[in-house]
């Protein structure tokens, strides 16, 4: 009787449950905790785009960063941190409590842990509301929260695995369907990248120190940075639309075996590509290459998504013209196909050296974004929210009309910034016919692009404005309908699998897809190795990162300086990375030697230059240049769209945790000489007076407490260990 | 270098080839005459190239015209589903040798009601999938294993080697004095102005009174104020005091118009003017002193 209920011979079309016979089991899913996420997706999601909104206007309007707390340098983390793990993160959430009970045919595994990973995942992001305004920052890119916050992740990410393997373990589904393979593959990647990139050293409650330093700590940063994208973004939601898209189209997916391929060669390839990120950097060139050919490599396998996505609507493109789910789902697959196919021709060389640092990178993920993860958000709320609450949606019209908001919000957003990418890039690099830089006023080639960051700004607006027509059109259909809190279900219980005839046989993957523990340990496998490869020997073998003589600690000054540099949030505009190119030393001067960056905990690369790269701008200018652009950058730079930073002039510098700052480098391996913490804050008073004396000459008078002076001087030690000194230029020319 | 751009144009097709072809200094080489034998080479191509035109034009009107006969046989049993048959299908409209067959057989899977088909992965797909393959070991073996590329060092010495051949390399060493005249053709000084408007004033203030950097206008110079020794300061910067190179970033005769320029501001009393730096030194001596 078992047997034969669950073959698909007598229930080929099993929308009806059969009536209930012996064994059969009835219990509830929650739907609650369902709508709960959605609706923090929702209020996340417009939080996070609206502070989006006002970063992009504020890039064309500096005098728009008007407080301390809310410059771009600040606030740019905070979009990144609220959409991705806010938004995207809710909505992975809320895609998967809702589709994870019923592939299982299982009430999720415990209420507590679903309410304690709800209301933990919130207060996470509100902290990252409150620190990242106040400057409290890793200055990792997407990883930015500090170390208590970092902790918290962790624990709540356990809770979210341990209900979503409590509820895998209690299933009454034999196997499991690839939606939730790419949920696991999910959740243990997300925790392995989490834990390893955020290992850092606390010096007090909300700043601490990077395990690694400089090559290293970049190479860790984009295994994580890459990979964020790949299992936050991306598999999650593959998970999302191998559920949501055959339940909304009502057709079946397209090709099994294509799920397995393209769900093992995703993983297993994903991990390796990090390093494409840091083409034509102090990274080892073998490391630069296997991120190139790791990458090429992704097309196919993000391809098998996005046509198993595609060729599911075989047979349901008329519903596609009447259906707003739909028509979310199409654009989403489309732009996860657009912006996976032009990833990797973005990791080519040649092309990178162009599109690298540009807005190129930022029109790139904001297709991802915008469209892939944006969309199908989107497209899954207006199709839940019916089911939730039992009443049609509200209304067809609006959706429709949030649809094409959206879509043209993604044009006029990206369009402007591939078009301000690309000219930026080969302004960059244009040398005129006397062999002379084209552009040697960096500021010129920004100016050329503030019109298209109005453009930009305006494409975000209209994007945004959809999402408020979407919140207005779920919250009238919540009211016109009663939620479901509990929605009841039956499924027969699982026999053990030696009396189970389903549990034989069968496809050879279908023997992993009864086995969540097996599955588990093969993803793991599969991301493991990329990673390993890449960073063993990174970190091993010391030919990869060959130290220079000339390069030294920081003092604590320069070391305070270079935290104000982090707190501010400086790396979000300025990279420290010339790479070898003429154009780039003939601009900033020598290309960076990865034996350069031994001491920088955590690494400041940077990944845009929205303004000129700073690796070699220490004793370039006087100090008082630096005074009197801090203050206002127009008077040195007219024209500049940097904020001026009025208030470290008026910030007294704070010493308290200099010793502590200095035994935690020590500890992690920065050669201070024994018993220097004790030393560090007089050498660090000492160095601030002879700034401050520097700047006497020069007419600036500056109490050399402030701020301002160990900025002054970070600034003007970057680059400088392997640059002849003055002095020693100054005695050669005698000499001669 | 050119096969690291063929390897890359494969992939990236015309995106990756334009990418590649910007990188290219922008100076050219003086076009060469064609020699008899280049003529010859250019004629065989062109000639090939215009037979495999016609060739592919007879092919196609073949095709068209031929296209119910060719169905006809694509639709016998025996022709239809061997390989050579599904090319022949791509000529008369059915691609099923590069999407693949859709079988839409249904799996015996049912979960929460999707179900799923048991089609195959799309040949054109798969084979896309092995090509990366390929490319990317290609890649690897390219540049680690027979070492042929150039990696990113070897490419920024190239790089700065052919730039070496367009740029002029003497006038570089910072001790070999000019021996220039200031200017003082309006034309020159105006531009001059306007170069010290856009790169000079920040620092010395728009009328040369001295901000950042020194006051130009008085009789004081701290590297001295012959217009050689002002060329070279602008040319050379003075490293560690904040006076920026501008060789690179202005050509010789900018710098010589914006030193002249600065020059002609002597005793100009500009107001809040900075106070004197360096030595007292008369402006503008004549050059044959030197």
């Amino acid at each position: 009787m078992q047997a034969e209920l669950e073959s698909p011979a007598t229930r080929p079309r099993p929308t009806a449950l059969p009536l209930p016979a012996r064994g059969v089991e009835s219990f509830f899913y929650d739907n609650k905790i369902v709508r709960d996420f959605g609706i923090a997706t929702v209020i996340w999601g417009i939080i996070g785009m609206l502070v989006g909104v006002i970063i992009a206007f504020e890039l064309a309007r500096p005098e728009l960063n008007v407080t301390r707390y809310t410059t771009f340098g600040r606030l740019r983390p905070l979009h990144t941190n609220a959409v991705i793990f806010a938004f995207v993160g809710n909505g992975i959430f809320t895609g998967v409590y809702y589709s994870l009970q019923r592939l299982c045919r299982a009430r999720m595994f415990s209420d507590v842990l679903s309410k304690i990973h709800f209301w933990g995942w919130q207060l996470i992001i509100v902290s990252a509301v409150i620190t990242l305004p106040l400057g409290y920052t890793s200055s990792k890119e997407y990883a930015e929260l500090e170390w208590p916050i970092d902790i918290a992740i962790t624990v709540i990410w356990v809770v979210f695995g341990w209900n979503m393997f409590g509820t895998i373990a209690r299933r009454r589904e034999r196997h499991l369907y690839v939606a939730i393979w790419f949920y696991i593959a999910t959740f243990i990647t997300v925790a392995v990248l989490h834990i390893v990139n955020s290992m850092a050293l606390p010096v007090s409650f909300m700043k601490s120190y990077s395990m690694y330093a400089g090559v290293q700590d970049a190479l860790v940063q984009w295994w994580y940075g890459h990979n964020a994208v790949a299992f936050f973004l991306t598999t999650p939601y593959l998970g999302l639309m191998y559920y949501f898209l055959p339940k909304a189209a009502e057709r079946p997916v397209y090709s099994y075996r294509l799920s397995i391929i393209h769900f093992w060669a995703l993983i297993f390839i994903y991990i390796w590509a990090g390093p494409h990120h840091l083409l034509y950097t102090a990274l080892p060139d073998w490391a630069q290459s296997l991120g190139v050919a790791f990458s090429i490599m992704l097309i196919a396998p993000s391809w098998g998504g996005m046509i198993n996505g595609l060729l599911t609507l075989r047979g349901a493109w008329d519903r596609v013209r009447t259906e707003p789910v739909l028509k979310f789902f199409v654009v989403a697959i489309t732009a996860y196909g657009m912006a996976t196919f032009e990833g990797p021709m973005l990791a080519l060389k040649n092309v990178n050296a162009i599109a690298h640092f540009t807005d190129w990178i930022v029109a790139h993920v904001h297709v991802g974004a915008l469209g892939w993860n944006g969309f199908l958000t989107f497209g899954m709320l207006y199709w839940l929210w019916p089911r939730l609450y039992r009443t049609p949606l509200f209304s067809k019209k609006l959706a429709n009309t949030h649809f094409w908001l959206g879509t043209l919000g993604i044009l006029f957003y990206a369009l402007p910034l591939y078009w301000a990418g690309f000219t930026q890039g080969l302004m960059w690099k244009q040398f005129n016919s006397e062999g002379m830089l084209q552009y040697p006023n960096f500021l010129e080639t920004v100016l050329q692009i503030v019109p298209m960051y109005y453009l930009r700004g305006v494409g975000g607006l209209l994007y945004l404005s959809g999402v408020f027509l979407m919140m207005y059109n779920l919250y009238q259909t919540a009211k016109a309908g009663t939620l479901l809190a509990n929605e009841p279900a039956q499924a027969p219980a699982l026999l053990p699998e030696a009396q189970d005839p389903h549990a034989q046989g069968g496809h050879w993957h279908r023997w992993i897809e009864r086995r969540p523990v097996q599955l588990s340990i093969g993803a793991t496998v599969a991301i493991a190795i990329g990673g390993a490869v890449e960073m063993v020997p990174t970190f091993l073998v010391k030919s990869n990162v060959p130290t220079i003589a000339a390069v030294h600690p920081y003092r604590p000054l320069e070391l305070q300086g270079r935290d104000l540099y982090i707190k501010e949030g400086c790396s979000n505009c300025h990279t420290q990375m010339v790479r070898p190119f003429r154009s780039e030393t003939e601009r900033y001067g020598e290309y960076s030697k990865a034996g350069e960056f031994v001491y920088d905990r955590p690494f400041l690369w940077g990944s845009k230059r929205t303004g000129p790269d700073l690796h070699r701008v220490g004793a370039k200018y006087p100090n008082s240049w630096h005074y009197n652009h801090m203050m206002d950058p127009t008077s040195m730079s007219p024209g500049s769209i940097m904020p001026a930073y009025p208030w470290l002039f008026d910030n007294q510098l704070d010493n308290s945790t200099l010793p502590a700052k200095i035994r935690v480098l020590q500890k992690l391996g920065t050669p201070y000489p024994a018993g220097f913490d004790r030393l560090a804050v007089a050498d660090a008073q000492a160095q601030a007076r002879s700034v401050a004396a520097a700047l006497k000459t020069e007419d600036i008078d500056v109490k050399s407490d402030r701020e301002i002076v160990a900025l002054i001087a970070y600034l003007q030690r970057l680059g400088t260990d392997i640059k002849v000194k003055p002095e020693q230029a100054t005695a050669t020319a005698a000499a001669q | 270098m050119l096969a690291h751009r063929t390897l890359s144009f494969v992939a990236a097709g015309l995106l990756a080839g334009y990418a590649a072809g910007a990188q290219t200094p922008a100076a050219a080489p003086p076009a060469a005459t064609l020699s008899g034998q280049e003529l010859l080479l250019g004629t065989l191509v062109g000639l090939i190239v215009l037979l495999l035109l016609v060739l592919v034009l007879t092919g196609t009107a073949i095709v068209v015209k031929m296209k119910p006969q060719l169905r006809q046989l694509y639709d016998l049993p025996t022709v239809h589903d061997t390989w050579s048959g599904q090319v022949l299908g791509l000529l008369v409209g059915d691609a099923r040798l590069v999407r693949g067959e859709y079988r839409d057989e249904l799996l015996d899977h049912d979960y929460d009601g999707i179900h799923e088909f048991d089609n195959d992965l799309p040949p054109w797909w798969k084979w896309g999938f092995a090509f990366t393959v390929v490319f990317a070991i290609g890649y690897v073996g390219y540049y680690h294993v027979m070492r042929t590329g150039q990696l990113q060092g070897a490419e920024y010495a190239a790089e700065m080697q052919q730039a070496a051949l367009f740029v002029p390399v003497g006038g570089d060493d910072p001790n070999q004095v000019t021996t220039y005249a200031a200017l003082t053709a309006p034309t020159d000084l105006s531009s001059g102005k306007s170069i010290f408007a856009t790169n000079c004033a920040p620092c010395h203030g728009a009328n040369a009174e001295g901000k950042v950097g020194p006051n130009l206008t008085d009789e004081f110079w701290l590297h001295g104020g012959n217009v050689n020794n002002v060329y070279k300061t602008i040319k050379f910067g003075v490293n560690g005091k904040g006076m920026v190179a501008w060789k690179g970033k202005l050509s010789g005769k900018q710098m010589l118009q914006v030193a002249s320029y600065a020059l002609s501001l002597q005793g100009s009393k500009p107001a809040n003017p900075k106070a004197p730096q360096g030595e007292k030194e008369a402006a503008g001596k004549p050059v044959a002193k030197l």
